[in-house]
């Protein structure tokens, strides 16, 4: 079995490993060259923050520890480049949400705000952590954040007070990525454990009721709040699920998000068991093509 | 030599370590940017505790590996050991009075921009409060800037653009 805190930091690692290198994807094609520049630093902290919990997992696990979870763990390699990009698909934690492609700029702001919102209300909590070393870590990750949350919120203004076609993207985008929003907060194999220990000062469900609260909140700001009961249209179209994840999603929420996977359960959840969508495979094959290629090869 | 009889102390270590150039911005040294935590010596072993500016910076390899090769040329020295700890949080604030002058000279805006052009004889326009506070354009001291974009083209530095002499420039993340 693996160390329940292990399972903890590979969560929080991948999620922000493949929300970064999909943030990444607009490197260089973004709308104008200010989005280009947010996108990149974005995902660049975003992948400097999961080599930062790789690093922690590695140290926790062992160097026997990575051998099991990584099939790719040359010796003397980087155990933590070996848990980043050396685990077959089925080992990684990230939350399906995050493997998603951009699809288009409304999709990729609305996912980007829901994800940091909910990263922000990760970090506040284990900033509590009677973990040192986890609750240490959150400090400059915190700090960091303030900027993704700033950029997703001006985005979020600046749409939903833009022209007709503006608010339609981003209430498109922000009802399938809300769809697969719970997948962030769906328990881990051994999070009582770490609940006991005051490692996890708050379950996942209390915190998805403070990620709900704020996006509440924020979208009632903006007026676009008929999108939290799965509604783009205000009062038209089909019911698919509530972010609360109370509710049991509408039975396709892959086709949603767009994406050609319809075999996983309702609310995007699964990935915190390693089950993945065939977009993981696809974002997977590329950012892993060159370890597997050269296992242990050096940046 | 009395300094080849006691051995190298800290105060040493970290007048080393204030030569030592940041790779993306060289003019400031790493002990000016206020990466410096701890410096301990244990007779000719030397153990240097360093904090990244942000934590994804793709600088921090190279800042390692040049931060150990400058300690390890030092006389007196054994081994080196050169670590990034996160017990604290680096903020722009940890930046020295010269550390802050030479980003300046540089082109980027330092925090307390106004005070440091200042003291490099740079007379910034007076702020709405008086008191040369806010962003002040590091090219022309003006006042009269805009924040561009939080982002720029290291993870530690924002966009801003300067309405009076309509140059772009760079500032410390805030």
């Amino acid at each position: 079995m693996i160390d329940p805190r292990v399972e903890l930091l590979l969560a929080l690692a991948d999620d922000d490993l493949i929300i970064g290198h999909r943030h990444s994807h607009w490197t260089g094609v973004a709308p104008h060259i200010e989005e280009d520049l947010a996108f990149s630093s974005i995902s660049q902290d975003e992948i400097g923050h999961a080599v930062l919990w790789y690093r922690l997992a590695a140290e926790v696990a062992g160097e026997q520890g990575v051998r099991d979870l990584a099939t790719r763990a040359p010796a003397g390699g980087d155990l933590s480049d070996s848990l980043g990009l050396g685990r077959e698909p089925s080992g990684y934690r990230n939350a399906i949400l995050v493997e998603r492609p951009n699809r288009d700029w409304g999709y990729s702001l609305a996912r980007h705000y829901l994800y940091d919102v909910a990263e922000g209300v990760r970090l506040t909590t284990l900033a509590d952590s009677s973990w040192r070393a986890l609750a240490d870590a959150t400090g400059a990750l915190r700090r960091e954040e303030r900027y993704h949350l700033l950029h997703a919120r001006a985005w979020l203004d600046r749409l939903a007070n833009g022209p007709i076609d503006a608010r339609t993207h981003l209430a498109g985008g922000l009802v399938a990525a809300m769809a697969e929003a719970p997948g962030l907060f769906e328990p881990l194999p051994g999070d009582a454990e770490l609940a006991a220990d005051g490692v996890l000062p708050a379950d996942f469900a209390t915190q998805q009721r403070r990620w709900l609260d704020i996006i509440t909140a924020d979208l009632e700001a903006v007026g676009m709040d008929h999108v939290l009961g799965g509604d783009p249209h205000h009062g038209e179209g089909e019911f698919l699920a509530t972010a609360s994840g109370e509710l049991v999603a509408h039975d396709d929420t892959a086709a949603a998000s767009g994406s050609r996977d319809g075999g996983l359960g309702g609310g995007g959840l699964g990935g915190r068991n390693g089950r993945h969508s065939s977009d993981f495979i696809e974002v997977w094959e590329e950012m892993t093509g060159t370890y597997r290629a050269y296992p242990g090869v050096r940046w | 030599m009395v300094t080849a009889l006691t051995g190298v102390t800290s105060d040493d270590v970290r007048a080393v370590l204030d030569t030592v150039p940041d790779p993306e911005m060289p003019p400031v040294s790493v002990a000016e940017l206020g990466m410096v935590v701890d410096v301990r010596v244990n007779t000719d072993r030397v153990e240097v505790d360093l904090v990244p500016t942000y934590s994804g910076c793709p600088a921090t390899a190279v800042i390692r590996e040049e931060t150990a090769r400058a300690v390890k040329a030092m006389e007196g020295v054994g081994s080196v050991e050169v670590r990034f700890v996160n017990t604290v949080v680096w903020e722009p604030e940890r930046i020295t009075a010269p550390g802050r002058r030479k980003l300046a000279e540089f082109g980027i805006a330092p925090p307390g921009s106004g005070q440091t052009l200042l003291q490099i004889g740079r007379r910034p326009g007076l702020g709405a409060d008086g008191m040369g506070e806010g962003v002040v354009c590091p090219l022309c001291g003006s006042h009269d800037t805009v924040a561009d974009s939080p982002f720029g083209p290291t993870p530690c530095r924002s966009s801003s653009y300067c309405n009076a002499c309509r140059n772009p420039f760079e500032v410390i993340k805030p």
